[in-house]
């Protein structure tokens, strides 16, 4: 019980210093006199800037969710093959920066990309933002929507068959009612995304500025922090919507896990044309993702297309390693730490039933709703000065918080199915709470580690926002320069990047599958847990 | 072989009492089954008495010692849950000597007792399986076996047979008879369900709203109930009975 205490209080206490103070720090900072705020509002720039974000992101999020939407419904309800291939390739998008989305949509429709040349146009400004968002934001809301199905009862399908329900009734009295809430959190989720990211405008945006690039022209050009501190209180506004909506948002629809399997119908028409939907969507994945291949490998993609190693020869020769370790050392200290951390905060607040707890929970899942630039901003505002700045550390403590809500959510899940009996079973036969611990509570969630270690790695690798405060030469993680390769039209440099980034994520998430596999088959074979 | 007392013990959630200035007596090797429905108290209770719940006020003396502010695991008393509790990432060997390797810092003489218990129980061709291999039955004979092993003075039973289909039921009761009898140990088995109380114990206590209605042999509470509630208890448990052998035996009894 004691050990349990010290554990609550330090958690508690590094919550407040690393969450709590900076963001309460960033907003006593702004300086209200004058009139400043309401300056800001009514200025030119700023009501731009407001109506071009809200502009990109409401017509960019009802695209991606309901592309998801048609993605997830076309892997779960038609005749579709090779599904678990296609769910991979569809969210590869999430294992490179938002920077290089735009930066594969400049290789694509930019002035001299690979098709606007042929059909003369280019997609630079609000265009480009929106579908760059679109490709960066549409998996996470597919995997949301895809989950959403698992919980659906297949036998309300056979009822409102024998009810006589007709497709149209079904679909909206059955899988509707049922992905209401996913559909409805994965919109909040995006629409935060995409109001929130700054690395796709930053890429294609050009004169199109939104308010993230606002925020970050005032601090790093004009290292205005006040207004960009205000600027920046308008980006939690709707993080802060997405997260009371999952919080409170009651879902009424119950479901044990289905013992029934759906039984896909036969219907030629919709499985042709949903699967050519989806193979489009795919097959532009890949030219997107594949141009980066084309662009870092060719010697000038306007005047001289050949193969060619001077832009890998450019990157090694200017210090390639050095950001490589830099964004294996932050990602993999990480995805350690931030897992230790999260896991412990969830060990504590799924096992034990308290009001002290519960604030616990509270604090670490509001994460959720503190866009990375803004942590980053507040990061830099309270602890510019400290011994941390500057160094490694507050790179790796940024990472952590800005992450740490979802695998803290992913293990908090996991640790309340463990049968609560075991820690009463350990305290009856004199076994201390860390070996129960290290015993049985962590090997019946190892898979659920391993996917918090890939989650906060993956993250460390492509995050640009919450570090990009921070960093100063010797600690600047590789995804940062990108933008600066794209800021100086060198596209092949910035692609050799992007590619260098995927690969380690590819093989981060290759390694977890492989062994989360390999672990499957014993249990088939031997029957373990 | 350890006696139990239980003394003017009180327990207050939220203003609502659960236990109620209760006291009783376990005698020694003694069967003692705590019936009651589900917000009588009872886990309450076992939860104080292993020592993982704290009371507001009273006394547990176990072999004359005040035990109140030991630690669970100071108290040498076992428990086995209805949900079995057991490691699904350990073997069932491994399962019970986890716990006996810790307390004997032996692995040799922790493996031979486990195996000893084990066998003692019928689960010797079980012990390299994992739980997921075994049946409900079988998996609560390992959870036994694991608390057997640490020689515990009182063994404390919280519905351990609920989630045991009617033949694996038959057959465990039978069991916790022998071992009992085998072992000579003091056991105290909660459950909110009759038969299982009246056949399996030297004695019965029956709670309501955190009060001790009776506590008293089954032959006993059958033939003088104390209360109202304790006779339509046993009515209930009577005509249960008799149903069941109208059942069996196709008379109209």
């Amino acid at each position: 019980m004691a050990r349990r205490s010290k554990l609550n209080i330090f958690i508690f206490i590094f919550l407040l210093i690393s969450v709590v103070f900076p963001l309460i720090n960033m907003v006593l900072q702004i300086d209200f006199s004058n009139n400043s705020f309401q300056n800001l509002i009514i200025s030119g720039a700023f009501k731009e800037a407001m109506f071009n974000s809200l502009f990109v992101t409401i017509i960019g999020t009802v695209i991606s969710v309901l592309l998801a939407f048609f993605v997830s419904f076309t892997l779960n309800r038609t005749n579709i093959k090779h599904r678990a291939v296609l769910k991979l390739l569809i969210t590869l998008p999430m294992l490179i920066p938002s920077i290089s989305h735009g930066l594969g949509l400049i290789n694509l429709f930019g002035a001299n990309g690979i098709i606007s040349r042929i059909f003369d146009f280019n997609i630079i400004g609000s265009v480009g933002i929106i579908i760059g968002s679109v490709i960066y934001s549409f998996p996470i809301a597919f995997l949301m929507i895809d989950d959403g199905y698992n919980y659906i009862d297949n036998n309300l399908y056979d009822t409102a068959e024998i009810l006589g329900l007709n497709k149209w009734q079904t679909f909206r009295k059955v899988t509707l009612c049922y992905l209401r809430k996913p559909l409805l959190s994965s919109f909040f989720a995006v629409f935060t995304m995409i109001f929130t990211d700054y690395g796709v405008p930053l890429a294609v945006g050009g004169k199109f500025i939104t308010l993230p690039v606002l925020l970050y022209k005032e601090v790093i050009g004009l290292l205005n922090y006040s207004k960009g501190t205000m600027i920046g209180l308008f980006l939690l506004i709707p993080a802060l919507i997405s997260f009371l909506f999952d919080t409170f948002f009651k879902d009424y629809t119950i479901s044990d896990g289905n013992s029934k399997k759906y039984v896909v119908k036969a219907n030629k028409l919709r499985d042709i044309i949903t699967n050519i939907g989806v193979y489009l969507i795919i097959i532009f994945i890949t030219i997107l993702l594949g141009s980066f291949i084309y662009y870092a490998f060719v010697n000038n993609v306007v005047l001289n297309n050949t193969f060619s190693l001077i832009h890998f020869n450019y990157v090694i020769n200017n210090g390639i390693d050095s950001y490589i370790f830099n964004s294996l050392f932050i990602s993999v200290l990480v995805a350690i730490f931030g897992t230790i951390i999260s896991y412990f905060t969830a060990y504590v607040t799924a096992r034990v039933n308290n009001k002290f707890v519960k604030i616990l929970h509270l604090l670490t899942i509001c994460t959720l709703a503190v866009p990375g630039i803004v942590l980053g901003l507040s990061y830099t505002i309270s602890f510019n000065g400290t011994f941390i700045y500057n160094t490694f550390i507050i790179l790796i403590l940024v990472n952590i918080i800005h992450f740490i809500a979802t695998p803290y959510l992913m293990a908090y899940n996991a640790l309340q199915k463990v049968n609560p009996n075991y820690e009463v079973v350990a305290k009856t036969c004199n076994i201390s709470l860390f070996k129960i611990i290290k015993d049985v509570i962590i090997p019946c969630t190892k898979k659920t580690i391993r996917e918090m270690l890939s989650y906060f790695f993956v993250n460390s690798m492509i995050t640009i926002s919450a570090v990009t405060f921070l960093f100063n030469t010797r600690t600047m993680p590789l995804s940062l320069l990108i933008n600066n390769y794209e800021g100086n039209m060198m596209l092949g440099e910035a692609a050799i990047i992007s590619l260098i980034i995927l690969i380690f994520n590819v093989i981060v998430k290759g390694v977890i599958y492989l062994i989360n596999r390999r672990e499957h088959r014993m249990e088939c074979m031997y029957g373990t847990n | 072989m350890v006696s139990l007392e239980v003394k003017n013990l009180s327990k207050t959630y939220n203003k609502k009492t659960v236990l109620n200035n209760i006291s009783f007596i376990v005698n020694d090797g003694e069967f003692l089954s705590i019936l009651g429905p589900s917000g009588c108290g009872k886990t309450t209770l076992l939860k104080i008495l292993i020592g993982i719940e704290t009371c507001d006020s009273g006394k547990i003396i176990k072999d004359g010692v005040e035990i109140n502010k030991l630690d669970p695991s100071k108290r040498n008393m076992g428990i086995v849950f209805q949900n079995y509790a057991l490691f699904p990432n350990m073997t069932v060997l491994n399962n019970v000597m986890y716990a006996l390797n810790i307390k004997l810092k032996n692995k040799k003489q922790a493996k031979e007792k486990s195996l000893e218990i084990l066998k003692m129980l019928n689960m010797e061709e079980h012990i390299n399986k994992h739980p997921r291999e075994l049946s409900g039955g079988q998996m609560q004979r390992v959870a036994i076996a694991r608390t057997l092993a640490l020689n515990p003075d009182i063994i404390l039973f919280d519905e351990a047979l609920s989630a045991l289909d009617a033949d694996n039921k038959l057959i465990l009761k039978k069991e916790l008879k022998e071992i009992q009898k085998k072992f000579n140990t003091t056991m105290i088995f909660i459950t909110h369900d009759q038969e299982e109380a009246f056949s399996l114990s030297d004695r019965v206590m029956i709670m309501k709203d955190g009060n001790i209605e009776q506590i008293d042999t089954p032959h006993k509470i059958f033939n003088n109930p104390a209360s109202d509630y304790v006779k339509s208890f046993v009515k209930d448990h009577l005509i249960e009975k008799v149903r069941s052998i109208e059942k069996c035996t196709g008379i109209d009894l």
